[in-house]
């Protein structure tokens, strides 16, 4: 079988750095043709992992993409670090699109988006340093 | 990377078209937002966001969509979108937007059924 393909890289903290995590999200995908539409979740998913750690975080974002090339069930696993103060998932709010719209604050949709565009979503979370792990599979949801 | 461009493509029916290209972020949203607002305040009711060259959005651009999108409705007004990626429609669809907007296939079909209110 062949060997998964693998991407780390730091991101700047600076504008548009989270694109430089989807190009590699999505030369991963395509070395182990995986399903275009898909690979766009994908890319949609990590985008918001990533400026959840950008924004949150202090500090250098980590990513690493792994894309695994198993013939009938490709997937691809992707990780995003940041070194901010983290934060509790089980305290994050699930955003409602009626109470966005009377409020102020229509931001706060980016957890939401990363856990409904992936098929599994692992946050480990301590002051210091936040993991945010996340797994798609060929022909997910 | 993702160059944002905005272009209001008809200026002159009763739907405003908005053809949008590029990455809708907080700077690509911005400048919908202020473009849209804009024609809501001039009049115009119904406006056409044409996504067929947004390939990326993220959560910050979306959130300025819903500043224009409340404005909409505070008017009765109507906020369309044609041309959307799957991985956009799928967006979409988790955050519910299809109960406010109204999502068209393409141009001419989005076109035909707001110029002629239905």
């Amino acid at each position: 079988m062949a060997e998964p393909v693998r991407v780390r890289l730091v991101l700047p903290r600076a504008p548009r750095a989270e694109l430089l995590a989807s190009r590699a999200v999505e030369e991963a995908g395509q070395r182990i043709a995986f399903p275009r539409d898909t690979l766009a979740e994908v890319k949609l998913a990590v985008v918001e992992a990533c400026l959840n750690a950008i924004e949150y975080g202090t500090g250098e974002v980590e990513v690493e993409v792994i894309a695994h090339p198993n013939d009938a069930h490709p997937w691809i696993e992707v990780a995003v670090v940041d070194h901010g103060p983290g934060f509790d998932p089980s305290q994050v709010p699930r955003p409602v699109l009626e109470d966005k719209l009377r409020s102020r604050r229509k931001r706060g949709w980016g957890l939401e988006l990363v856990r409904r565009l992936m098929d599994e979503v692992e946050i480990t979370s301590r002051p210091g340093m936040t993991r945010v792990r996340m797994i798609r599979r060929r022909g997910g949801e | 990377m993702e160059t944002f461009e905005l272009k209001v493509a008809d200026q002159h029916g009763k739907v405003a078209v908005l053809e949008v290209a590029g990455y809708i972020n907080n700077e690509g949203g911005e400048v919908i937002a202020k473009e849209a607002r804009k024609l809501i305040d001039a009049g115009r009711h119904t406006l056409l966001l044409d996504l067929r060259a947004t390939r990326i959005i993220n959560s910050i651009g979306i959130s300025l969509l819903l500043e224009v999108l409340e404005r909409i409705l505070e008017v009765k007004g109507t906020l369309a979108f044609c041309c959307l990626t799957p991985s956009i429609a799928k967006t979409f669809q988790i955050m519910g937007l299809a109960q406010y907007t109204r999502i068209f296939p393409d141009r001419a079909t989005a076109l035909a059924e707001l110029s002629s209110g239905q």
